[in-house]
């Protein structure tokens, strides 16, 4: 049995210490060209730029939502939990998603495998909300604006054969 | 030995790490499971909305099928669940952080990056390296005393090098701007809303918030115990605001902070019946305060 509080400190071996401090000057080096140099893709070493972009005082305020239409007919606001994106991750992606609204049927796609049970979206609406701002406050004025939206083809007739 | 390889190999408890190995490998399924669930959720989003990382275009990672992104799930959680009992501490340590890392490739690869992550991460790759560590140690290590630094020494560059981000990004008159305010308007909630009709109150928060990303590197200089519980505590107290604000909370950099904190003096102080306080040998760390009585 061990005795009490006085147990011997464990020391590193040379090469124990020098590759231990060999890693953490490698990780401290890529982590400060990413700061630097590198953008979001360099993750884990990108910037930590979270909240690092400047607002305006009297820039508008922008949020993303999807909407969508389902096959009853009834339109409805889909959260992030059923389309498996995050309003970030729309966002992040937004130029794209403009530039070729046809993707939106890949959200559709991923509402139906996480809403089995509820009818199918034929409809998709990536769905821009600015909030007016005047010297940092809010007006309470706003617009809403669909910038990208994909409809599902008519259900095709039987196929002539 | 000079002072800088002193000073990232300094000797530490064995418990402390043996301690903070069984809170981060716990917090690996709350993570997974409840906390950051919206990884999981990749499983069903097409693999053509995968925007991949660098990292996983260097290592060539698979496609986030939906079957991959179940199988490292749960491969996540049971390996953590076993790494949590200390046993094979360096071949489970390795395997928790490769799939973990595995798991955080599947969750910024679609379009956002979030930075929350990299001192829990920097823990993951360590802690194998300090191999056996149990509890009931007595003795220091130097092994153990490099991972904790490195921890440590993440958990500051995460504040340090945001300021470095909100210059590059945003420019000096980032303060100045109203980031917050567009956070609070995109995410407040009812604890913060009020906060939107008084202007100067979020950008005084933007000073005292970039001002403290500053002054971070203060962090290492907490030697003491008891300066370090304090630092933990301010941090830990920034973070509970912020979650109450706008619902953002750094949760595994939270827990990465965890490891600077003296978890061997609890097993002291749950010792101490056994023998009377006045016979207890000095606290071993060198520069400690004396316990408390």
């Amino acid at each position: 049995m061990r005795g009490p509080g006085v147990d011997q400190d464990s020391t590193l071996g040379q090469p124990g210490r020098t590759v231990r401090l060999l890693a953490a000057a490698v990780v401290l080096a890529l982590t400060a060209v990413g700061t630097v140099w590198a953008q979001d893709s360099a993750f884990p070493v990108g910037p930590f730029r979270m909240y690092s972009t400047r607002s305006g005082p009297d820039t508008v305020v922008k949020s993303t939502r999807v909407d969508g239409v389902n096959a009853l007919g009834d339109r409805i606001p889909i959260d992030e939990s059923e389309t498996g994106l995050r309003r970030a991750e729309i966002e992040g992606q937004l130029g794209r998603l403009v530039a070729d609204p046809t993707l939106l049927a890949l959200i559709a796609e991923s509402y139906a495998r996480r809403n089995p049970d509820r009818p199918p979206l034929t409809r998709v609406e990536i769905v821009v909300r600015r909030d007016d701002l005047r010297g940092g406050v809010r007006t309470g004025e706003f617009t809403d604006t669909v910038t990208a939206a994909w409809d599902a083809e008519p259900v095709a007739a039987e196929p002539v054969s | 030995m000079n002072r800088v390889a002193r000073w990232w190999t300094e000797p530490m408890p064995l418990a402390r790490v043996a301690a903070f190995r069984v809170l981060a490998y716990l917090f690996i399924p709350i993570d997974v499971l409840l906390t950051t669930s919206w990884v999981a959720w990749h499983a069903d989003v097409p693999t053509d909305l995968y925007q991949p990382l660098i990292v996983g275009e260097l290592l060539n990672l698979p496609l986030p099928t939906s079957a991959f992104v179940v199988g490292v799930k749960w491969s996540l959680v049971v390996a953590a669940l076993l790494a949590a009992t200390g046993r094979a501490p360096r071949l489970l340590g390795v395997v928790v952080f490769l799939l973990y890392f595995e798991w955080m490739v599947i969750a910024m690869s679609y379009g956002k990056v979030d930075h929350d992550r990299f001192a829990f991460l920097v823990a993951l790759a360590v802690l194998p390296t300090v191999g056996a560590a149990r509890w009931g140690d007595r003795a220091r290590s130097e092994a153990a005393g490099w991972a904790l630094r490195c921890v440590q020494v993440a958990v500051m560059l995460t504040y340090f090098l945001a300021a470095w981000a909100k210059v590059r990004f945003g420019g000096w008159d980032w303060v100045t701007g109203a980031t917050l305010t567009r956070a609070v308007i995109r995410r407040g909630t009812a604890l913060a809303d009020w906060t939107l009709d008084v202007p100067n109150l979020l950008v005084g928060a933007q000073w005292l918030l970039f001002s403290l990303e500053l002054l971070s590197p203060l962090i290492l200089l907490a030697r003491s115990d008891r300066a370090r519980v304090a630092v933990v505590g301010l941090l830990v107290g920034f973070h509970v605001v912020t979650y109450a604000g706008i619902t953002i909370v750094f949760l595994p950099h939270v827990v990465a902070m965890l490891s600077m904190l003296p978890w061997e003096r609890l097993r002291r102080a749950s010792a101490a019946p056994v023998a009377p306080a006045y016979a207890l040998p000095p606290a071993p760390l060198a520069g400690a305060p004396p316990a408390n009585a």
